[in-house]
């Protein structure tokens, strides 16, 4: 049988005396840029004792914003997964006129401050936003509930999921739903079993980045979310509450725990990624 | 008929990709297109299976028009020269995707995949996924993928193309044993002529966008109506010769036209023969052959069991050959032979005779319009008139001394072309338009050149036209240039009247020749000129004889004809009054070598009749023999 | 692909929908039908200025929780959130659904009531006018007063680094500039411009602005400047503690910050209206106050005051109305001083 496995990408060898400088180099450059804050964060948050750091955690207000920006972050990452997915294959899969305008402003969010991007959302949704107004008098009330926050961080996170999703699809070749169609499967049928499948990989990173960012998100949540705890209260906006009120303990607490919970994200993230590269 | 193409037409922007295609393919018949890259073959197995929309033109699959139905209910099969294999699906699964998607029950869709793997011997593979298959395996999937549902038709798109040539050779006798045995109508699209010739019942040969010839394999091969397919279907040589009085000339060899070629006196004619087809003697021309000259061999190469020699030859009178390519600027023929490989060559010197030809159909019509490419662009009604008339294919030559002008210009062209709705090709040339003109000429046959003149008449004695290209033109027609040139001005879109005119002297063959040659192909009236001094007198005798030869010539060919005699003081006189007299809308001159120029002292009775009259003057350079 | 490999993804599928379901679970228990309480409380929803976290939360809120239930056997929630003041007005202005505000300074009552969200002057129908507490403002100094630091004037000595709050978001900042500029003012009172003379000299040494009183401190605490102009109370609370990292200093002259409750009418739900009053109603009354004074606030009834031996004494206390009030203030002193002659000379 002719098995032709992927080549192996070739990998320098590790040769200590080579190695050493550069590395060492490297280590002393990311020291004070990401590594000693790092354990900033988990010294202070330790500061305390375990005691102290657990009860710091299990407070009420801790534990709302906690779930609170978890719920958010899967919720966000669901919705987005779909509309980024939707995005993607109409702007990869469609010609239509006003197209690359489209491609831009989908992926402006990144470019936006977020401060910015919550202004705006007050200023159209809010209470005596452009449309905002408009549902008041109905009760009806977007900003400074769990809606809005949502709302701000579907709109932040947008560009994740699309940013990750469009390249496959521009990659994939058009032959592969070709294929499909010429032997009867509809438009959705090819989604649903040739193109998604192709996109699994992406759909899984593209989640979880969209997650992690709105797991992290502050600018636009502190002004559409009114800050209210047990309410819109987010684990970052506590963060920073508690940090203002001077209690850098509990902040710290919470701090690592979000830490943690980046850290095994990109951690999959990356197993994930370097696994495919290796089948 | 399982597959019927009617006048399948497509347009990619301003270029026409797919141009009026019809074609039938029989039940069980594997037809192969075969063209070059480009050639808009692929775009029409896309046409037909559904995957790309024709501007124009009808699609039917088993009787049922589907032009305008989406590939899911064509019920084609499509094989990507890609695979385009599933790549998350095992061939299991990938074979089995369209009976899924037709929910056939799992038994069946079981039997039927185990029946195609074993059909495409890939039995026991079932598991695999495309990453642990070879290029031929996956595509053998491929194929049987697209058969598993019973497709109408099997369409399959350069299937073996990246593929190297041993699993090739083995997957095209898989191919037409399993095609033979399910007998599925098939349409296969490749540039090989090789595959196509070993897989094709017919061969369709495709050239930008247009079907030029259809028929088995043996057929294209022996006997091809065009210059391009006897080509383009294996190694030959053509040369283009001339015919007269029913017979083809090429050089010293003369053949005798066989029926169904167009017969047209002083048109041209191609003739074709194969490496097999030449052979060759050291001291002696060989026998039971036609002998066309003694060549040097200037190359040779071992092809395993025959020796492919290739000899030049000196060049051979008023022929020129298409194929192979001579290097350019270097006269003589270019042939080719196969002589069996234990045959020792051991003198550099051979003669070369032919054991067997064939004549191609007379070459379509070309005629060359250049644009002046200022501003915007308008075809000339001439042009359109002469394309319609000659059935000729027409080719626009743009010029810009300035390369960055060049985009505009083509811009601009392409316009102009498509507002007049003709069909042309557009050439761009960077440099002098006299220079470029000539290169244009030397690199194609064209049978005429069309220049359009904005400028009116300047009248008087002409010689304030030099520095334009019209002077250029003319003052360079002697020698080499061998392309008739039509100079036309503002509207006249179609002739009636031509006017010959044979100031002064005896009429030249090829002025009458190419003035008679259109007058047959328009339906026009012919009258002879000739201007006489008025001290002259009588008509010399020796010109009477000319004027009554060239006058039955153009009888000959049914051309109503009368000759008119006229004395003016000067032969442009005389022209310019007949030809205001007449009515005429072509006026015929014929070019003089240089040698008449120190003879008769006036030469340049084709500047002064061009500058003088406003009317089309057909320009007919001097005919060496 | 191999079969440990196939397991290995197997294993490591299963592991990760193991953990996004835990997580998901996690995340979405308290919102689960059989989660939550039987009866849902009834909720105040209540927006103060910074300092007011700790007493409001761990104080004022139980206390009133307590009396509720005694009172109806009702459960009472409290929705709150502790910003600069100018940043929850400005919240407010926006839409915020706040039952209550409890500003730092009377001038923004003034903005939302300009911006129509409160009718003009709707908090003087309270006690007070509307004020609930106050504290003076002093200044804290590192440990031992290095600096030798013994009043405001001393503060403009050339080398001292002061953190102050920012006069644009927080309360605070324009009561520290009312401290300061009236200190001037009334320690020469012969002299026009004495008052003017201070503040340029105190702001020209200030090193950092924080957006809140709150963070201010937080600042000062992390090390930076060696002054910090603030609230009595945000640093009393700690020194009871024996926590205070630094000394306060008790100005000779400053003001005492008012603190006004806003009661935001049209976010008042008609059903929660008795709520609400018993509410307001409680701030006044004399164990909020106590609470209040034993968080270092001084309450407005002058005798409990007695009760929290840790509050300074000052020589010559004024108030907002020995300059004519807020709004007054605010054009002549805050706008007309501070911005328009000290920031245009500490930019030039």
């Amino acid at each position: 049988m002719n098995f032709q496995p992927a080549a192996p990408r070739a990998r320098p060898r590790y040769r200590p005396m080579r190695t050493f400088v550069p590395v060492s180099t490297l280590l002393l450059v990311l020291l004070p840029l990401l590594l000693l804050p790092l354990a900033a964060v988990f010294v202070f948050a330790f500061r305390g004792g375990l005691a102290a750091f657990w009860a710091a955690l299990t407070a009420p207000d801790a534990q709302f914003a906690l779930r609170f920006s978890l719920l958010i972050a899967m919720v966000t990452a669901v919705i987005n997964a779909v509309l980024g997915t939707y995005t993607a294959y109409i702007l990869s899969k469609y010609r239509f006129p006003g197209e690359q305008a489209v491609g831009i402003v989908v992926n402006l969010p990144v470019a936006i401050p977020t401060v910015v991007v919550g202004t705006s959302l007050l200023l159209l949704w809010g209470p005596i936003g452009l449309l905002g107004r408009w549902l008041d008098p109905f009760g009806l009330q977007p900003m400074f509930s769990p809606i809005g926050v949502l709302l701000a961080h579907l709109f932040v996170t947008f560009p994740y999921m699309l940013g990750t999703i469009k390249p496959l699809l521009d990659e994939l070749e058009t032959t592969y739903e070709e294929a499909a169609y010429t032997i009867g499967a509809t438009r959705w049928q090819t989604f649903r079993y040739i193109l998604l499948p192709a996109l699994r990989g992406g759909l899984f990173t593209g989640a979880l980045l969209t997650f992690a960012h709105s797991l992290g998100e502050f600018g636009a949540t502190v002004l559409v979310s009114g800050n209210l705890r047990l309410r819109t209260q987010t684990a970052p906006l506590y963060i920073f509450s508690q940090f203002e009120a001077g209690n850098l303990a509990t902040a710290n607490a919470i701090a690592a725990v979000l830490a943690v919970v980046s850290f095994l994200i990109f951690f999959f993230l990356l197993r994930y990624t370097n696994g495919r590269k290796g089948s | 008929m399982s597959i019927i193409l009617e006048r399948l037409t497509k347009w990619f922007g301003r270029q026409l990709v797919v141009d009026r295609v019809s074609l039938e393919v029989s039940d069980g018949e594997l037809f192969v297109l075969l063209g070059s890259s480009g050639s808009g073959k692929s775009t029409i197995l896309r046409q037909i299976a559904g995957l790309s929309q024709p501007d124009d033109g009808r699609i039917l699959l088993h009787g049922r028009d589907v032009t305008h139905l989406p590939p899911q209910q064509r019920g084609a099969g499509f094989v990507f020269q890609n695979y385009s294999i599933f790549r998350h699906m095992n061939v299991a699964d990938n074979i089995e995707f369209g009976l899924k998607i037709r929910r056939f029950p799992p038994a069946a869709r079981a039997r039927k995949r185990d029946e195609l793997l074993d059909l495409v011997g890939l039995a026991g593979l079932g598991e695999r996924f495309a990453g642990q298959l070879s290029g031929g395996q996956q595509q053998r999937v491929a194929l049987a993928r697209a058969l598993a549902y019973e497709p109408a038709v099997l369409l399959l798109d350069e299937p073996f193309g990246a593929l190297d040539v041993k699993i090739r050779a083995q997957l095209r006798r898989t191919l037409k044993q399993i095609q033979r045995q399910l007998k599925v109508t098939t349409i296969l699209v490749t540039h090989d002529q090789e595959e196509a010739f070993e897989l094709g019942d017919r061969i369709g040969v495709l050239e930008r966008g247009q079907l030029l010839e259809v028929g088995p394999p043996e057929i294209l091969y022996a006997r091809p109506r065009t210059s391009y397919v006897a080509t383009f279907l294996g190694a030959g040589m053509v040369l283009v010769g001339r015919q007269e009085n029913g017979r083809a000339l090429f050089g010293d060899l003369d053949l005798p036209l066989p029926d169904g070629v167009l017969r047209e006196d002083g048109g041209r004619v191609q003739i074709l023969f194969r490496p097999e087809q030449v052979v060759v003697g050291e001291d002696q021309p060989p026998e039971n052959a036609i002998t066309i000259g003694r060549g040097e061999v200037v190359d040779q190469a071992f092809t395993g069991a025959s020796r492919r020699l290739r000899l030049r030859l000196p060049p051979l009178q008023r022929v020129r050959q298409i194929a192979p390519i001579p290097p350019f600027g270097e006269g003589g023929l270019l042939v080719d032979a196969l002589i069996p490989a234990g045959l020792p060559v051991t003198t550099r010197s051979l003669w070369v005779s032919l054991t067997g030809w064939h004549l191609l159909q007379p070459p379509a019509f070309q005629l060359l319009v250049y644009a002046a490419a200022d501003g915007r662009f308008a075809l000339p009604p001439l042009a359109g008139f002469l394309a319609e008339r000659l059935q000729a294919s027409l080719t626009v030559l743009g010029v810009k001394r300035d390369s960055a002008a060049i985009e505009a210009a083509r811009r601009a062209l392409e316009e102009g072309l498509a507002a007049s709705g003709a069909r042309a090709e557009l050439r761009m040339r960077q440099g002098e338009p006299l220079d470029q003109i000539q290169a244009e000429l030397a690199g194609t046959l064209y049978d005429l050149l069309l220049l359009p003149v904005d400028a009116e008449p300047a009248g008087g004695s002409g010689k304030n036209w030099p520095g334009s290209l019209v002077g250029s033109i003319l003052e360079n027609m002697n020698g080499r240039w061998t392309t008739p040139v039509l100079i036309t001005r503002g509207q006249i879109g179609s002739i009636k009247r031509i006017l010959i005119c044979t100031a002064g002297g005896e009429p030249g063959k090829s002025d009458v020749r190419v003035g008679g040659r259109l007058a047959w192909r328009f339906g026009a009236a012919v009258t002879l000129l000739y201007v006489a001094a008025p001290a002259d007198g009588e008509l010399s005798p020796t010109a009477r004889v000319h004027l009554e030869r060239a006058a039955r010539m153009l009888r000959g060919l049914d051309i109503p004809c009368e000759v008119a005699v006229r004395s003016a003081p000067s032969p442009r006189e005389g022209i310019i009054h007949a030809a205001a007299a007449g009515d005429y809308d072509l006026i015929v001159l014929g070019s003089h070598g240089p040698q008449f120029r120190s003879i008769f002292g006036w030469d340049d009775i084709t500047y002064q009749v061009v500058s003088s009259v406003t009317r089309p003057v057909l320009i007919v350079p001097f005919d060496p023999i | 692909m191999t079969r440990r490999g196939l397991i290995g993804r197997r294993v490591s599928q299963v592991t990760a929908v193991m953990l996004i379901t835990g997580v998901g679970l996690y995340a979405i228990w308290p919102w689960l039908p059989f989660s939550r309480a039987a009866a849902p409380p009834r909720t105040i929803i209540f927006y103060g200025f910074s300092i007011l976290e700790e007493v409001m939360n761990q104080g004022v809120f139980p206390a009133f929780q307590e009396e509720w239930r005694a009172r109806t056997g009702e459960r009472v929630e409290f929705v709150s959130s502790f910003a600069g003041s100018g940043t929850i007005t400005n919240q407010i202005i926006m839409g915020v659904p706040a039952d209550l505000a409890l500003l730092s300074l009377e001038l923004d009552a003034y903005r939302l009531s300009e911006a129509g969200v409160v009718r003009e002057a709707s908090w003087r129908r309270f006690p007070d006018g509307g004020v609930v507490n106050r504290t003076p403002f002093i200044i804290l100094v590192r440990p031992g007063n290095p600096r030798e630091i013994d009043d405001f004037a001393a503060l403009t000595r050339p080398g001292i680094g002061i953190v102050h709050p920012d006069p644009l978001t927080s309360g605070g900042a324009n009561w520290a500039i009312m401290a300061e500029y009236g200190a001037g003012m009334r320690g020469d009172p012969e002299r026009p411009g004495a008052g003017r003379d201070l503040l340029l000299g105190i702001w020209k040494n200030v090193v950092a602005q924080a957006s809140s009183a709150r963070s201010a401190r937080t600042q000062f605490e992390n090390g930076f400047g060696d002054a910090l102009i603030t609230y009595e109370q945000e640093v009393l609370r700690d020194r009871e503690r024996g926590r205070l990292q630094g000394e306060i200093v008790y100005p000779k002259r400053t003001i005492f910050s008012e603190h006004t409750l806003v009661v935001i009418d049209r976010n008042i739900d008609p059903v929660e209206q008795e709520l609400i009053d018993a509410f307001v109603q409680f701030l006044w009354s004399e164990p909020a106050q106590r609470l209040f004074v034993s968080y270092g606030f001084r309450s407005v009834d002058e005798k409990l005051n007695a009760e929290n031996s840790f509050f300074g004494w000052i020589q010559d206390p004024f108030t907002i109305s020995d300059f004519g009030g807020w709004p007054r203030a605010k054009k002549e002193i805050i706008d007309g001083v501070w911005k328009n002659q000290i920031l245009q000379e500490l930019n030039r």
